[in-house]
């Protein structure tokens, strides 16, 4: 290991040490001094309350976005502006990174994207399978037999597994279908800068609108191919049917990111994105070897641009499937691994810093936010449900008599009773907003499921318990550890887009 | 985009603002501190918490009527000693003295208000001369050594009934207690010990004959109910000895005793006699405490099983 991998290494250690060092402080100093930890925690109840409450304004307000352009005609936007001609030349490529889903997945996103009110010749589409799944190449004819001509191109590659220098990520992947779609635009004689590149989930549908709202952003962006494009992802193609915990922990994933899109200093791209081709082929691609491709690709064009790289967020949506199987457990450890697989994006501080610490033109001061932010992040989602739910109560189980006999002891449980009653008023936004974002109930669901899904928030506190900061501790663990995560794709559940 | 993240701006100052003006507030609270308008200084203070039952009582402190009912907690209080008053319609008033300490609560949890007029019941339908309370079985046993009668009843006076006859001629009764199986009663005085059977207490006969155990030449003290219902440990003044509840059973006598002054108790659970036992020179007022096993399984005693 040279110089360069000790001090990577060293940075991978950071996250995850003072998550633990964090929690394992607060019970230390609840065993051998209760009083200051009551202290610590009620400051966290606190902090956490107000940020909660800031949050969901901004959440509010995000929803207030996407409502006010719901109705806006994009495509009548973009030939009214100025630059229509470049409007004209621009191209949207779309690619669909596949492992091993199936016909039922794919074919409803193919079947959005064909409702898409663009123009279809200016749309090319490239599915990009692992070789290593089996059923690629009967999927890949059918697709390709099934949406002929309905594009100006519909094509299929193929990943092979092995190569040199990848990891099985789904990163690897894309680049692969990057680097096949960049010979068919060559071929085609089109201009990368004309090229906006949309890499989607498997499960994607868009909205009808979403090209027009995303040339619409590109086209008056002060610098269009120095920003990536984000759509607000929601989980409705089979929302009504999966199970309360799937749908409130997915709901709950749909908020923070309608919730980041207002945070634009530190909004990140996420799942489903878009961006510029000519500034894809320029960064050279997603990492081939790093799990979180999605918010990585960010990273890598921010340090190429010196930090001149930001996101734009797109108020349109597009919908993906919740991730449930057949059973609550089995649910619950898919859900667990999704989550645990988004908390990797921790590996970004190591990648970040880095590449901040080997001489990169970025200013110091936005080194330190960045990196800050990041890590501030990582570490809040690795520790506030232990803090919250266990660390909590713990000056009174370790304070004795002693602290019980103290007024801050007396106090504790009423101060922390009042914060967390104070948050059932989010919780109540939370479910006037969750069901604004609803799709309409699909036939054949009963209408009791409208209750149902009211009901259902009340189990967030056993949510937060398993869901809340356990994926993101483990996660950061393994990388402390040096014990690295595989791309393990989450088993999506049985889609039924509702039209 | 850019009104909203004006509000945003907004937002997130008004946040850190009321981050940082409320903690302190929340945590001098925390830690019972007060801010003293006249000495414009933060003093640390204490808090009474007071719970009765039943609950609901007026809270007086210093002699001035609080706006909370018990259970409460009297906030922010001064270091210093103060009085409390608890009132409640048709209670006994509670009060007594506090004293607050700094930052520490003064917990007073379990006071009791009990009524001006508690509730009797009579429970027996007969004289009674002494009584008997067996929780476990939910039965109280009732003596009238006038009529010579045991009656039982239920813990609330249910079902009064006779269940025995005393025998008569029986003079001077000490003591007595019901066997733990609940068959049999034994009551005795000076120099004889009677066992009464009270098995099927509806068609019991008052001609059944009460066992007699005689101790003419010694002094009954005390007897117990070995765990069996069938044995008695009897303690006289010149021994302890277990007998069988029968007539013309065999006695074993366990330890010789030279005293009458002796205290004794018997657990029933684990057969063990506790009892006290003046040292050599009995005039020194001088005791020991002794246990001993009278456990079936250290004495082949031939019980019967039931």
């Amino acid at each position: 290991m040279n110089k360069k991998s000790h001090l990577y290494r060293f940075l991978e250690i950071i996250p995850g040490s003072i998550s633990w060092g964090v929690i394992i402080g607060l019970i230390l100093l609840a065993f051998f001094n209760p009083v200051g930890c009551a202290i610590f925690i009620i400051i966290f109840d606190f902090y956490w309350i107000i940020r909660t409450t800031y949050l969901t304004m901004l959440l509010v307000l995000a929803r207030q976005k996407l409502a006010h352009v719901k109705d806006k005609d994009w495509l009548k936007s973009c030939q009214a502006l100025p630059c229509a001609g470049r409007f004209e030349k621009l191209y949207h490529l779309v690619l669909f990174p596949v492992y091993n889903e199936g016909l039922d997945v794919l074919r409803p996103s193919l079947e959005a994207l064909n409702r898409s009110d663009y123009p279809k010749e200016k749309i090319i589409v490239v599915l990009t399978f692992e070789e290593r799944n089996p059923h690629c190449r009967a999927n890949a004819l059918e697709l390709e037999k099934e949406f002929a001509g309905k594009f100006s191109l519909c094509v299929s590659t193929f990943h092979p597994d092995g190569l040199s220098g990848e990891s099985r990520t789904k990163g690897a992947n894309a680049t692969w279908g990057a680097k096949f779609a960049k010979k068919l635009i060559d071929q085609k004689g089109i201009d990368y800068a004309s090229v906006v590149i949309s890499c989607f989930d498997a499960d994607t549908c868009v909205e009808q609108e979403y090209f027009g709202c995303l040339s619409y952003n590109f086209l008056t962006s002060s610098a269009p191919h120095q920003a990536s494009y984000q759509p607000m992802p929601v989980y409705n193609n089979n929302i009504w049917q999966a199970p309360s915990f799937a749908r409130i922990v997915e709901i709950s994933g749909s908020f923070c990111q309608m919730t980041e899109s207002m945070r634009l200093e530190k909004f990140v791209t996420f799942s489903s994105h878009s961006m510029s081709f000519k500034t894809l082929v320029e960064i050279d691609y997603w990492p081939t070897d790093m799990i979180s491709d999605d918010s990585v690709i960010y990273w890598k064009a921010f340090l190429y641009y010196n930090g001149a790289y930001r996101v734009v967020p797109l108020y349109i949506t597009v919908s993906m499937d919740v991730a449930y199987s057949n059973t609550i457990i089995k649910t619950m450890a898919m859900q667990y691994k999704q989550k645990r697989r988004w908390a990797w994006g921790v590996e970004n501080f190591p990648f970040l810093v880095s590449a901040f610490l080997s001489g990169s033109r970025i200013a110091w001061q936005v080194k330190l936010r960045r990196g800050f932010q990041l890590l501030e992040s990582h570490v809040t989602w690795a520790i506030w449900a232990v803090i919250l739910v266990l660390i909590g109560p713990l000056p009174l189980i370790c304070g004795g008599n002693f602290f019980s006999q103290m007024t801050i002891g007396y106090n504790l449980p009423k101060i922390t009773g009042l914060l967390v009653n104070f948050t059932l008023f989010t919780t109540l936004v939370w479910v006037i907003l969750s069901r604004s974002i609803l799709p309409h109930r699909p036939k054949g669901i009963n209408r009791l499921k409208n209750v149902l899904m009211v009901l259902e928030w009340f189990t967030v506190p056993f949510i937060i318990l398993i869901l809340g900061s356990t994926p993101a501790l483990d996660a950061q663990t393994r990388l402390l550890l040096g014990k690295y995560m595989e791309f393990n794709p989450t088993q999506k559940g049985i889609k039924c887009y509702n039209k | 985009m850019i009104v909203f993240q004006r509000i945003r701006a907004v937002l997130f100052y008004l946040s850190i603002l009321v981050f940082f003006i409320g903690l302190p507030f929340i945590l001098l609270f925390a830690l019972g501190y007060k801010f003293n308008p006249h000495s414009l200084k933060f003093t640390k203070t204490g808090l009474i918490f007071l719970k009765t039952q039943p609950e609901g009582a007026n809270i007086y402190l210093n002699k001035k009527l609080l706006k909370e009912k018990t259970p409460a907690s009297i906030q922010e209080l001064l270091p210093g000693s103060y009085t409390i008053r608890l009132e409640m319609e048709d209670y006994y008033t509670w009060t007594s003295p506090v004293e607050v300490e700094a930052g520490k609560v003064s917990r007073i949890d379990k006071i009791i208000l009990f009524p001006l007029r508690p509730e009797f019941k009579q429970l027996n339908q007969e004289n009674v001369s002494s009584f008997r309370f067996y929780a476990q079985a939910g039965l109280i046993y009732y003596l009238d050594e006038v009529e010579l009668v045991v009656y039982q009843t239920d813990i609330n006076g249910n079902n009064f009934q006779d269940v025995a006859a005393l025998p008569e001629n029986f003079l001077n009764i000490q003591d007595w207690d019901v066997s733990h199986d609940l068959t049999k009663l034994f009551l005795f005085n000076n120099h004889q010990v009677a066992v009464i059977s009270l098995e099927s207490p509806d068609i019991y006969s008052y001609s059944d004959v009460p066992v007699y155990l005689d101790y003419p030449k010694s002094k009954v003290l005390k007897v117990f109910w070995h765990s069996d219902s069938y044995h008695l440990v009897v303690i006289t003044n010149k021994n302890i000895e277990v007998v069988e509840a029968r007539s013309q059973s065999p006695r074993v006598s366990l330890a010789r005793l030279k005293s009458e002054s002796l205290t004794a108790f018997y657990d029933q659970e684990r057969d063990m006699l506790y009892f006290t036992y003046p040292l050599q020179d009995e005039s020194s007022g001088k005791n020991n405490l002794y246990k001993l096993s009278i456990s079936p399984e250290l004495y082949l005693f031939d019980i019967p099983l039931k």
